[in-house]
C-alpha cells in the first residue's frame, strides 16, 4: 500500500516539477533605450535618436534570444524635413520597423563585454553583423549596455542622399544605449 | 529455504515489473502533458491566425525546440572590423518570413500588424514629395544667380546724373529682375505643390526656412511692382518718388531673406577641413 502511495505521489509531483522547470525560463524586457545613428556629410554632421524602441529577450535551455525594434519614423534629428527625407530614403513608409535580433549564451549575460552576432532588418533588407562588442554594467537588476553597430547604407541597399550634389558618407554607425531588466 | 528463495525471486520479479510499469506510466504522462499543452496552445494559435504572438507563446510553453545553430561568444575584446563584421546582406520582408529562431516576435513587443505593415501608397507619396522638394532645392539654388545679377545690375539702373535717356543698363536690370521673379515663382510652386505627409509642425532649420517666406514672398511681389513704378517715373523724366523709392530697400530685404532661407534649411553647417 505504501509503495502504491509513493508511486502515486511520484506520478503526480514529477510532471508538476517538469512544468515548474519550464516556467523558470527567463524573460528580459528593455526598460530604457536610445538608438542614435550618425550621418556625415562634408557640410553636415547629424545625429538622430529614438528612445521609443521596444525589446524583449527570452532565455531557454541556456541560450537567450533578444529582439529590439523601433519605428523608423521615431528617429529625431531635430529637423523635421531631414527626418521625413530619411523616411523616404530608407523606404520607411513601406518598411516602417527596424529590428535587431541576437542570440547569446545565458551564461554570458553577466559578462562585462558581450560579443554579439546581430541580424538587422531595415529598409526591406537584412544585414548580419558578427562579433559586435557591447559593454555592460550591471547595477542591481538593471543591465546597462552600450555599443556601436557598424552599419552602412550599402548594407541595406540605400541610395545615399546628397546635398549640393555631394552624397553623405556610406557609414551610418548606430550608437546603442540600453537598460535591460529581467521580468 | 527453497520456498523462501522462490518467494524472494517472485517478490524481486514483481518489484522490477512495478518499477518498469511505473517508469512507463511516468513517461507516458510526462509526454502527454507536454502534448496536451502543445495542443491547447495550438488551438489558441488557430484562434488567432496571422498573428505571430500566439505561435510564439505556444512555442515558448511546450513545443520541443528544434536544433538551432548557436552563435556563441567566441572572443571578447577584439576590435570591430566592419568587413569582418558584416557577413551577408539579403532581401527579406519583415512579414513574409518567420523569425529565424524561436525567439520573441514583433507581436511580443506589443507592435500591432498596423504598426508593422508597410504602405506602398504612402511610400509613393514620400517619393513624390522628395522629388518635388529636390526640384525646389535645385531651382532655388539656380535662382540665386538672377537674384544676385539683378542686385548687381541695379547699380546702373538709376538715371545717371539727370541723363534719363540711357535705358540700356536699366533694361538689363529689368530683364534680370524679371528672370529672378519668374524663377522664384517656379521654385515656390514645387514647394507649394509637394504633398504633405505629416501634420506635425516643422522643427529645426526648415521652420526658419518657412518663417522667412513671410518676408521674401511679399518682397518678390512688391519689388517688381515698385520697380515698374520707378522705371516709368524715370522714363517719363521724373525723379523716383513716392512709394517707388522703396524699390531698392524692398529688393535688398527680399534678397537678404532669400539667402537666409537657403542658409536656414542647410543649418547647422559643419565644414570639414
Amino acid at each position: 500500500m505504501k509503495k502504491i502511495s509513493l508511486l502515486a505521489i511520484l506520478l503526480l509531483t514529477l510532471p508538476a516539477l517538469r512544468l515548474l522547470n519550464a516556467q523558470s525560463d527567463q524573460i528580459w524586457k528593455l526598460d530604457q533605450s536610445s538608438l542614435t545613428y550618425h550621418m556625415s556629410h562634408p557640410m553636415h554632421e547629424v545625429d538622430a535618436t529614438t528612445r521609443a524602441s521596444l525589446g524583449k529577450g527570452v532565455c531557454r535551455a541556456g541560450r537567450c534570444d533578444f529582439l529590439i525594434a523601433a519605428a523608423v519614423k521615431t528617429f529625431d534629428s531635430g529637423d523635421s524635413n531631414r527626418d521625413l527625407h530619411m523616411i523616404q530614403v530608407t523606404r520607411g513608409a513601406q518598411f516602417p520597423i527596424v529590428s535587431v535580433r541576437l542570440r547569446l549564451a545565458q551564461a554570458s549575460l553577466d559578462s562585462p563585454t558581450l560579443d554579439c552576432d546581430l541580424e538587422v532588418q531595415f529598409a526591406g533588407n537584412t544585414a548580419h553583423y558578427q562579433h559586435v562588442l557591447f559593454q555592460q554594467k550591471i547595477e542591481g537588476a538593471a543591465h546597462h549596455i552600450t555599443g556601436v553597430v557598424p552599419a552602412t547604407l550599402t548594407d541595406f541597399k540605400i541610395d545615399p542622399p546628397s546635398f549640393l550634389t555631394i552624397p553623405i558618407k556610406n557609414e551610418i554607425p548606430v550608437r546603442v544605449d540600453m537598460i535591460w531588466k529581467p521580468l | 529455504m527453497v520456498i523462501a528463495e522462490r518467494g524472494w525471486a517472485e517478490w524481486a520479479g514483481d518489484r522490477s515489473a512495478k518499477v518498469l510499469l511505473s517508469a512507463m506510466v511516468y513517461m507516458i504522462l510526462c509526454g502527454s502533458t507536454g502534448r496536451l499543452l502543445a495542443q491547447a496552445d495550438a488551438r489558441q494559435t488557430n484562434g488567432q491566425q496571422g498573428t505571430e504572438v500566439a505561435s510564439a507563446k505556444a512555442e515558448e510553453r511546450a513545443l520541443p525546440e528544434a536544433p538551432q545553430p548557436v552563435a556563441m561568444v567566441v572572443s571578447a575584446g577584439a576590435e570591430v572590423d566592419r568587413s569582418a563584421a558584416l557577413t551577408s546582406g539579403s532581401s527579406r520582408h519583415l512579414l513574409s518570413e518567420p523569425p529565424p529562431s524561436d525567439g520573441p516576435t514583433l507581436g511580443d513587443l506589443g507592435l500591432t500588424p498596423a504598426d508593422i505593415e508597410g504602405n506602398a501608397a504612402r511610400q509613393a507619396l514620400f517619393d513624390r514629395r522628395t522629388h518635388m522638394l529636390k526640384v525646389h532645392q535645385k531651382l532655388g539654388l539656380i535662382t540665386v544667380l538672377p537674384v544676385a545679377a539683378a542686385c548687381l545690375s541695379s547699380v546702373g539702373a538709376p538715371a545717371d546724373k539727370g541723363n534719363y535717356s540711357n535705358t540700356a543698363t536699366r533694361d538689363l536690370h529689368v530683364a534680370l529682375g524679371s528672370v529672378a521673379v519668374g524663377m522664384y515663382a517656379a521654385t515656390a510652386s514645387y514647394a507649394i505643390r509637394a504633398p504633405k505627409v505629416t501634420g506635425e509642425p516643422a522643427r529645426g532649420g526648415v521652420k526658419w526656412h518657412k518663417y522667412l517666406i513671410y518676408i521674401h514672398a511679399p518682397g518678390m511681389i512688391m519689388t517688381p511692382i515698385l520697380g515698374a513704378m520707378a522705371y516709368n517715373q524715370i522714363n517719363s523724366g521724373q525723379k523716383v518718388h513716392g512709394i517707388a523709392s522703396a524699390h531698392s530697400g524692398v529688393a535688398v530685404a527680399t534678397a537678404a531673406s532669400y539667402g537666409a532661407a537657403i542658409l536656414a534649411v542647410s543649418w547647422p553647417i559643419h565644414l570639414k577641413p
